[in-house]
């Protein structure tokens, strides 16, 4: 008997834990010979933005020791774009689809998430508070949790549809953040988005990227990605989307062992366009292995010695919430 | 394009530091245009992490057999593990991806090669001489050890520059163009201009063109990472003008575009 992979993030059910991540796969078309949909989760579509945006100056890839730096600069058609020629294709595609959006102030946030409600096309949304390559307000929002508050407060009276908050790992203490999305209404919070990084040319004297940094994603990551999951595991009761530097299929297991809900594949992909597909049959055959009826019994069974690996930061950090009802 | 694994028919070293490679492809691979790359994953594990896109020097199918052969320099980490793969050995590739090489009716091409740019116009050779269609074949190289597979050019006239003079005219593939233009009696509306190498030397010939009114293809060259159009990672700045607020993706709006149009100056 074949083990159940279905989990659900809030109300997004999905047929098994793995998605493709936001900036990988476009919106579902570029890879349709490439990847076979129908066999995964469901894919993260690139970010939208409210206005069109051209992206950032070349060169905007580099390749770093076991990772990649990248500086694209969410170069997207927009929300009217989006909304008259993406959604269309989005519609067709047999997996769930997130749509990813990212706004320069809570405004725009909050129009964003009415056009892609409005557009029907959504089993969910991510909330991209944690881009670093479109300037000051791309970080921003996920590196302070009153600010982090101020975004999932706007929008989530806006919208029934499961809101998933994407943090970055730039910085501190990554637990509070995830609490203060917990706290104001996030259904999940994904992450890592990228660390930030840099790339210098000795020859020419030159930084490498376009935008001088960029972010750093790819198997180097990934030891960082499963400690920040980690942490974020602990502190808040909402699911976790885990994602980093998943490389090879077991890498996917690696994150649901401790304790992450569901994966998301992303620059590896790259390389081997069928990771997303081996990732799903890993997580069967482990689970079939643990002797588990389901995934729920793979999920967080990471068997870690008592009063070991406390991320001191999580929990007690609920000031955020409480600051601002008092 | 799709994905297809491939074994290495040969791999030898045909001047110090470039290779040639062939490599067996499937049936599934359809047949490439001039131009048109293939996404090849060099390393089987992670080293080089990311594909490499490497510009078809050919496409060959004979008794059933199909085969692509890649003209490479050894530069960095993927083309020094590219370099190692023995006879037999398995990789897999995306391809064919991009848009290649388009020549118009009537029009004579002049194929302008700077060094390992040769590549794709080789295999433009190949098809305008299967096609029986006359050519001005301008190749430009260092010195001698560079000049490679100028003597397969067939059906069209030929002639070859170097740096240092070791071979043929002494001056850049951009010096051969000009003079060519000037005493070939062609003008913009009975000839064409296809060319691939450095950049520098492409903005040299984009420059020309452009000043004439002269239709000129550039294949281009860069990092990738999905090579698809997904990732928007290879840019191509356009100069101001009709589209020039937006970047085109090298790997699906190229490798191969209207030269005059590109940017050279933002380039990389």
């Amino acid at each position: 008997v074949k083990p159940a992979l279905q989990v659900r993030i809030g109300a997004l059910e999905l047929r098994n834990p793995v998605l493709v991540a936001s900036g990988i796969i476009g919106y579902g078309r570029e890879y349709e010979r490439l990847v076979s949909l129908e066999k995964i989760g469901g894919i993260v579509t690139k970010t939208v933005t409210l206005r069109p945006r051209a992206g950032n100056p070349p060169p905007r890839v580099y390749e770093t020791a076991s990772g990649m730096l990248n500086s694209i600069g969410i170069e997207n058609p927009g929300l009217e774009g989006f909304l008259e020629t993406k959604v269309p294709i989005l519609r067709e595609l047999p997996c769930a689809v997130v749509v990813s959006v990212e706004g320069e102030d809570v405004e725009e946030f909050c129009e964003l998430v009415r056009g892609v409600d409005g557009s029907g096309v959504a089993d969910a949304i991510e909330v991209n508070i944690s881009c670093p390559n479109v300037g000051p307000h791309g970080l921003m929002y996920s590196t302070d949790a009153g600010l982090a508050r101020d975004v999932m407060s706007a929008i989530r009276p806006l919208t029934r549809l499961p809101l998933i908050a994407k943090l970055t790992p730039n910085v501190t203490r990554i637990a509070e953040i995830a609490e203060a999305c917990e706290a104001w209404g996030a259904d999940a919070v994904s992450l890592v988005n990228t660390f930030v990084g840099m790339a210098v040319d000795s020859r020419t004297r030159k930084p490498i990227l376009g935008t001088v940094l960029g972010g750093l994603s790819g198997p180097a990551i990934k030891p960082l990605a499963l400690a920040k999951t980690w942490e974020v595991v602990q502190a808040v009761d909402i699911p976790v989307v885990g994602m980093g530097g998943i490389t090879r299929p077991a890498d996917a297991v690696e994150f649901l062992l401790l304790g992450a809900t569901a994966v998301q594949v992303g620059t590896a992909l790259f390389a081997d366009p069928g990771l997303a597909e081996a990732c799903v049959d890993e997580i069967e055959a482990y689970t079939g292995r643990l002797g588990a009826a389901s995934v729920e019994g793979l999920i967080g069974s990471l068997e870690v010695p008592e009063g070991r690996g406390v991320v001191r930061a999580g929990r007690g950090t609920r000031s955020a919430k409480e600051g601002s009802v008092s | 394009m799709t994905l297809v694994d491939c074994t290495v028919l040969s791999n030898r070293e045909v001047a110090p530091g470039n290779f040639l490679i062939t490599l067996r492809v499937p049936r599934g691979f359809s047949k490439p245009q001039p131009g048109q790359f293939v996404h090849l994953r060099v390393g089987v594990e992670c080293e080089p992490f990311l594909r490499r896109p490497y510009s078809l020097e050919g496409f060959f199918e004979r008794r059933g057999v199909r085969a692509v052969r890649i003209y490479f320099s050894v530069v960095g980490r993927g083309s020094k593990v590219l370099a190692s793969h023995p006879v037999g050995a398995t990789l897999d590739l995306i391809g064919p991806v991009g848009v290649g090489f388009a020549p118009r009716p009537r029009r004579t091409p002049i194929l302008v090669a700077g060094g390992r740019g040769v590549a794709p116009l080789l295999f433009l050779s190949r098809r305008l001489q299967e096609r029986k269609r006359p050519y001005v074949f301008l190749f430009g190289a260092r010195s001698r050890p560079e000049l490679y597979g100028y003597r397969e050019v067939r059906g069209g006239r030929l002639h070859v520059a170097t740096d240092d003079g070791s071979v043929g005219f002494r001056g850049s593939a951009l010096d051969l163009l000009e003079r060519e233009w000037s005493e070939g009696g062609h003008t913009p509306l009975n000839a064409e201009i296809f060319t691939c190498g450095p950049h520098g030397l492409l903005h040299g010939i984009s420059d020309f063109a452009r000043s004439r009114g002269i239709r000129c293809e550039a294949s281009l060259e860069g990092p990738m990472a999905c090579a698809v159009g997904a990732c928007r990672g290879c840019p191509v700045p356009l100069l101001p003008g009709e589209d020039s607020g937006r970047y085109p993706a090298m790997c699906v709006e190229g490798p191969v575009m209207d030269a005059t149009r590109v940017d050279w100056e933002r380039l990389p």
